[in-house]
């Protein structure tokens, strides 16, 4: 696997849009399985109200016919779910597991820090117009369902998530295969393998490798770079605003402590987190101590250092998925001051969070001969 | 005999400087409160020690940030204070910290305990959009005239427990239309007697207006008897799918619910971790299954766990990032479960907790 956002691979198949694309994908979907090239297929499906999405896995056939491949919002991040198939392990069943760029980046991360097993689980990933706010389904299940078909339509982002917006990776292509939609003809749309696992079974379908990618490659450059630009500005913006101590303690004041964000966070997969952990639970002799030394403190205290810790703890695994922000009942923009520091830290090391199963997570390869500029600092 | 102190000013600043002066003259060595904080005024929870540091505080501002009995058993967890400190908690809240303590979660010595009538509070999100302060005249206007204000969480429109049990000092606002002139601190112990000792004020005679606290409650259980009537609907394991279908299992719920204080629940525990096996042979048999599964489960088992312990003060429904109607649920079939028990959870320390209690003669009818 190479490096860069673009795939290696120049060529793809190439398949007819049917009805609609995700009617095309899903019949894909059930192929794959009469093939036996897998037993199951994990995949969102509305849930019976209608008001979210939730990831099923799925062995009878017909209950894909009720799938979505690529559904307005992101309940679960996938590669938590991922994560709760296969954590213990995944010997019989080989499962196609079906989402965003971002979840099977993050299901990446995942493996690397032994979360799940990727043995028998084959990686789909899709162009992604972006995620629509997790309670706009729940307010306005209709409206929410044609404003996203529209948007993947236009391409249109303007409804999506604010992290969203800002994605440069929406098209990244890090499981086995990737369905692209940018570049064609609107009536068919490609097939990128992008490991041996996914060209095996674009063989075992008859899928031949004909066609190039080229003008897929090039829209979604164009994309990238788009959104990049757009990204680094919000992300300079942002750190305007909350550049110095005092702002960072303004911005997280009205956190509630809840740790949502957490919990939600695909990286985050201690079982139990250092701030949920006796160590942050202090004697009432040391809260009184630390209210007399400064006249007041607020409790639960240190909650910017919550946040910090947290951004510590997983920011060079950060895909900047923004289930974080979704999940914050107090409206603060986690996903965005995550993936601002996130770049940062992952440019240090050269280092695409869930680029590439086979590269190793920073903090645990050493070399020698790396990072003198930090040296120098302490000189 | 007096029972209360008068003080012929405005109730929250009275209530501020007689704060103040507990820390002047040492009587406690700290005050839990809410309290403004930062540039754009959060209202988070504070310890406060020095005086000057309590004119930002906002005792009885209509917000719950956190669950007030959650955050004192942080602190006394491991043991009482060794030095008094005063705290000024919603009854709801202080009825959390008594199931606490009954839990060992906590301890009570060397606490004064104020609490208030309350009014209720609203849903957080209008701390974050900025309504709940337009909306602070209306509050203290409906709270004046003993009536509901609509826009509060729907747990506290359905609250018939307004009135704490078990407070040192209760400061009478529902119904006192002389809010802003005059302040009423009904001293219901010993304790918050001598808290009130060489304090400007006059002692008086005087109890809450019955009448007009009557008169609320009859408001507060319609509105509460029509809020648990839309629940009627919730039926069988078809309507709970529906429920809690939407749920994206991030246990914020848990994580904010003052009774749920296990340090590892048991729905993030190993125990719900299953071997592959098990996923294949659900998914063989079902044709079909959730990921992660156990939704329902985890919500009914988190029910079992707090219900006859549930004070109905709606933090879950407030942090649940899909709306999932979790008050109506927990306070419904919470009540229920304590009407079987006649329990009222937080009314009174020395009760016990039903599930720890056994009596040879109950339930017989159960068991018939």
């Amino acid at each position: 696997m190479n490096k860069s956002a673009e795939t290696s691979e120049k060529k793809g198949a190439v398949l007819p849009i049917k009805t609609s694309i995700q009617d095309s994908i899903k019949d894909l979907l059930k192929n794959g399985i009469d093939h036996c090239v897998f037993d199951a297929v994990m995949i969102p499906l509305r849930v019976p109200a209608g008001d979210s999405f939730s990831y099923v896995l799925i062995k009878n056939k017909s209950l894909l016919n009720d799938a979505f491949p690529l559904p307005p919002t992101m309940s679960v991040q996938g590669a938590k779910a991922v994560s709760s198939v296969t954590r213990l392990g995944n010997r019989n069943m080989k499962i196609a597991a079906v989402m965003r760029p971002c979840e099977i980046r993050a299901t990446i991360e995942l493996t690397k820090l032994d979360q799940t097993d990727l043995e028998n689980i084959i990686l789909i990933s899709m162009d992604c117009p972006g995620t629509m706010p997790i309670l706009d389904m729940v307010n306005e299940p209709e409206k929410t369902m044609t404003l996203f078909n529209d948007a993947t339509k236009s391409w249109d982002d303007t409804q999506m998530r604010p992290v969203c917006q800002i994605c440069d990776k929406s098209s990244m292509v890090a499981g086995d295969l990737h369905i692209g939609t940018l570049g064609t003809d609107k009536k068919s749309f490609f097939i990128i393998p992008n490991s041996t696992k996914g060209k095996d079974i674009l063989e075992k379908l008859k899928l031949p490798l004909t066609d190039s990618i080229d003008s897929w490659n090039k829209k979604v450059k164009e994309n990238s770079e788009k959104k990049l630009k757009k990204r680094q500005e919000v992300h300079s913006d942002l750190k305007n605003k909350i550049g110095d101590l005092t702002n960072l303690l303004d911005i997280f004041s009205q956190c509630i402590n809840c740790h949502n964000c957490m919990r939600v966070c695909p990286i985050c997969s201690c079982r139990l987190c250092y701030f949920d952990s006796n160590k942050v639970k202090h004697s009432s002799e040391e809260y009184l101590q630390r209210a007399k030394d400064k006249g007041s403190i607020r409790i639960l205290p240190d909650t910017t250092l919550f946040h910090m810790g947290r951004m510590m703890h997983m920011s060079l695994s950060c895909v900047s998925c923004g289930s974080c922000e979704d999940a914050c009942p107090m409206s603060i923009p986690v996903a965005q001051i995550f993936s601002m520091v996130a770049d940062e830290t992952q440019r240090l090391f050269d280092y695409v969070a869930g680029r590439c199963l086979e590269e190793p997570l920073p903090l645990r390869t050493y070399k020698e001969d790396e990072l003198h500029e930090v040296e120098d600092v302490h000189g | 005999m007096a029972n209360a102190l008068k003080i012929t000013k405005n109730t929250e600043e009275s209530v501020r400087e007689f704060l103040k002066i507990l820390l002047e003259k040492r009587k406690v060595k700290g005050v839990f409160t809410l309290k403004k904080i930062g540039k754009n005024g959060a209202v988070t929870y504070s310890l406060i020690t020095k005086s000057d540091e309590l004119n930002d505080a906002v005792p009885f501002y209509p917000l719950m940030p956190t669950n007030a009995g959650k955050l004192l058993s942080r602190i006394t967890r491991n043991g009482s204070t060794t030095e008094p400190v005063a705290v000024i908690v919603k009854p709801c809240e202080l009825r959390a910290f008594i199931e606490l303590v009954k839990r060992e979660q906590g301890h009570f010595e060397n606490l004064y305990i104020i609490s208030s009538t309350c009014g209720g509070v609203y849903p957080l999100k209008t701390a974050t959009d900025g309504t709940i302060e337009k909306n602070l005249s209306d509050y203290w206007d409906a709270v004046k005239k003993g009536e509901i204000n609509q826009d509060l969480r729907p747990a506290c429109t359905a609250c018939t427990e307004f009135t704490p049990y078990g407070a040192d000092i209760t400061v009478d606002l529902i119904g006192n239309t002389e809010l802003e002139k005059k302040c009423f601190l009904l001293l219901n112990t010993k304790k918050g007697e001598e808290l009130v000792q060489d304090m400007k004020g006059e002692l008086v005679d005087r109890d809450f207006d019955k009448e007009k606290l009557k008169k609320f409650y009859a408001k507060r259980e319609k509105a509460k008897n029509q809020f648990f009537n839309e629940n009627t609907k919730i039926n069988g394991l078809d309507d709970l799918i529906k429920i809690f279908g939407r749920c994206i299992g991030c246990h914020g719920c848990s994580k904010v619910c003052p009774i749920c204080y296990c340090t590892l629940c048991m729905f993030d525990s190993s125990n719900l971790e299953y071997k592959p096996s098990k996923y294949e042979s659900e998914v063989r048999q079902r044709g079909g299954l959730k990921i992660p599964p156990g939704t329902i489960y985890y919500h009914l088992g988190r029910l079992t766990h707090v219900g006859i312990s549930c004070v109905g003060c709606g933090s879950c429904e407030d942090v649940c990032p899909v709306n999932i109607p979790l008050t109506l649920i927990f306070k419904k079939v919470g009540e229920s479960m304590q009407q079987i028990f006649e329990y009222i959870p937080g009314k009174n320390i020395t009760e016990k907790i039903p599930l720890v209690t056994y009596n040879e003669e109950e339930y017989t009818e159960i068991e018939g």
